[in-house]
This record gives C-alpha cells, structure tokens and sequence, in this order.
C-alpha cells in the first residue's frame, strides 16, 4: 500500500512537472498519420527484444503488456497462445523479424499489425540509502498489409524505491539503508513494468473498442521526434 | 457552501489522479492478469498455473457480474489451458466464445479448433 501511495505520489509530481516545463508537443495525427489511414484492429504482440542484462525484463513486459493495449481499445491475440505457435513455427528470435515483411503474420493470425518492442533499460540503481529502477521500452507499430511503421514511441518509468522517510539521526540512517535494500530485493516490478508499458502507449490514437476512437486525432503528446 | 466547494475539489482532484493513473478502468476489468502471468512466466509449477487459471476465471466471472465485456484474449486464453489439460470440449467451447465476442479472433480461434478436430479424428482411427 505505501509503495503504491509513492508511486502514485511520484506519478503526479512528474505529470505535474510535465505541465510545468516547456515540451515539444504535437498532436496524434501529426505524429502518427499513418494509424489513421490504415486503422488496424487487432495487434498480435511480439516476444521483446532485451538489449539490457536484467533477465526478467522479458517476462515483465511481456506479461503486462497485453492489458494497456487492450485498454486502448485494440485487439490482442493472447500472448500466451501466439508466442507459442511462434516457437512452433521455429520464430525464436524477434531481432531477425525486424526487416522481413510481414504480410505472414496476416495469413497466420490474421493479425492488422505487429508490435516490435526493445527493452533498452532494467537498470536497478543501489547507493545503500537510495535505490532507483529505470525502465525504458521502445515500441513499434508495423502494418501487416502495408509493412509501414505505423506508431514509434518510447516509455521511460524511473521508479524510486528508496526506504523513505524513518526519521532522523544515525538510527534513520540504518532504518533507511535497511528498508531501502527490502525494498529493492523483494520489489515485485510488475507495477513498474505496467506504469514503463503504459508510458510507452500514452501516445497511441485509440483502437476500434475505444470511446474516442477516431476522435483523437487532436489529442497533444509529447513529441520525440529527435 | 465552502464546504461544499471543498468536497467538490476533492472529488474533481481524484477523479483526475484515478484518470491519469488508471487509463479507463471501466473499458474492461482485468484483475490479477498480469501478476499471476508473470508468475507462470517465471516459474511454471501447479500452483502458479491453477492460480492464473484461476484469475482468468474471476475476469470472466466479474465481467459479467459488472455487464463489461471480457477482455481481448481471456476467453481464448482460457480454452488454452483446458486444451492443454485435454479437455477438449472446454476447450472448443472458449475458443468459440472469443471468435463470437471478437471476430478479429475467428481466424486464429477456427485454426485452434480445426486442430483440435483433426486431433480428435486420428485419435478415433
């Protein structure tokens, strides 16, 4: 309950602080003109590609990812299922997916688009009284039909899993530094893998389920454009 | 009235936050998806599989007690892990629940049963 109250707390401060300062914004349509033209319905999810040392990652995003997505009003073939037959296909490796077209995945599943994601960071950071998990997840959108990059986006969560406050004095000090280290050992990531998938979606126009589909169009987001 | 106008602001504040944290909660109820798939995920035993089994169950049961629709992929999920456990006719049964509720599914979902068939009739030979 208090890890939820923190990253709840900490959630706000940084919406708030995105109020605050001056980003590059740009609406959905202008970013991603593409998804409205094709308007895929249904997105079969692809294993990630992990780029980082942290060996769960795959198993975090992976396992909260399929939720955001529905949420966003698309369909998602259940993971589970599709990852399976992928292997059965002999399709163990997603980086070797990257450039090859993709009108297969539409005659196999039946699938409007895939989506490719990298995990580019599961870093746990640990200075004994201070302890930060960041997460960074880039996700791509690719239209079975058309093979065209559809949406791109990134997700970058920086979870602070410090002991909080204990008091103070020396004897806080140690309270700190012990609750602090029970935190980073038992931290259970799924919330965190969640908040890093949600991050990375905030961005993406609405599917066919969604109450505003097709009526975001003018929605602001941030821009990543570099 | 200055009470009233607290009470205000503190309902528009929380529904915000909820808003901002959540993302449309009332699309469709989830529960313990996420969490008991990554325990499966991570450790596939009895127990982690019966417990994910069981969350899908309660999503299916809950949506209908709160006339939402199930989730993309529950149902189909679900019929899954009876295939699994050889309970064909379960199995079929959910398969055909998904392709009903989403027909971006039925091309996957009639590929799974046609296996299943096909399965069945060189069992019988």
């Amino acid at each position: 309950m208090k890890r939820f109250a923190s990253l709840a707390l900490l959630f706000v401060i940084v919406y708030g602080l995105a109020g605050c300062t001056t980003v590059p914004k740009t609406t959905k349509q202008d970013a991603f003109p593409a998804m409205y033209e094709e308007q895929p319905k249904s997105i079969l999810i692809l294993p990630p590609i992990n780029e980082t040392t942290a060996a769960d990652a795959k198993e975090y995003y992976s396992t909260t990812i399929q939720e955001p997505l529905g949420y966003a009003g698309f369909y998602t073939f259940p993971y589970p299922i599709t990852s399976d037959l992928l292997k059965m296909e002999g399709i163990y490796d997603t980086e070797l997916l990257v450039n090859m077209p993709l009108d297969k995945f539409k005659e196999y599943f039946g699938a409007d688009a895939v989506l490719f994601t990298t995990i580019r960071k599961w870093d746990l950071s640990y200075a004994v009284i201070a302890a930060n998990l960041t997460i960074s997840i880039d996700c791509e959108l690719k239209s079975t039909e058309t093979n065209r990059s559809l949406w791109k986006y990134n997700g970058t969560v920086v979870v602070d899993l410090s002991g909080g406050n204990s008091g103070g004095g020396l004897a806080g000090l140690v309270a700190k530094a012990i609750a602090t280290s029970i935190n980073s050992a038992l931290a259970d990531y799924v919330p965190y893998a969640r908040q890093a998938n949600y991050r990375a979606l905030s961005s993406l126009p609405y599917g066919y389920y969604h109450p505003q589909h097709n009526k975001d169009q003018n929605n602001p987001i941030v821009s990543q454009k570099r | 009235m200055k009470y009233v106008e607290k009470w205000i602001a503190v309902v528009f504040v929380s529904v915000g936050l909820v808003g901002c944290a959540t993302n449309n909660q009332r699309l469709y109820d989830y529960g313990d998806y996420s969490s008991t798939l990554y325990s499966l995920s991570k450790n596939q035993n009895e127990e982690t599989l019966a417990e994910h089994k069981s969350a899908l169950e309660q999503i299916i049961t809950s949506s209908k007690e709160h006339t939402r629709k199930v989730p993309p992929g529950i149902y189909a999920e679900l019929g899954y892990i009876y295939q699994k456990e050889n309970n064909k006719k379960e199995a079929v049964k959910l398969y055909k629940l998904e392709s009903d509720l989403y027909p971006e599914s039925q091309y996957l979902m009639a590929r799974l049963i046609k296996q299943i068939e096909v399965n069945d009739a060189s069992d019988n030979e």
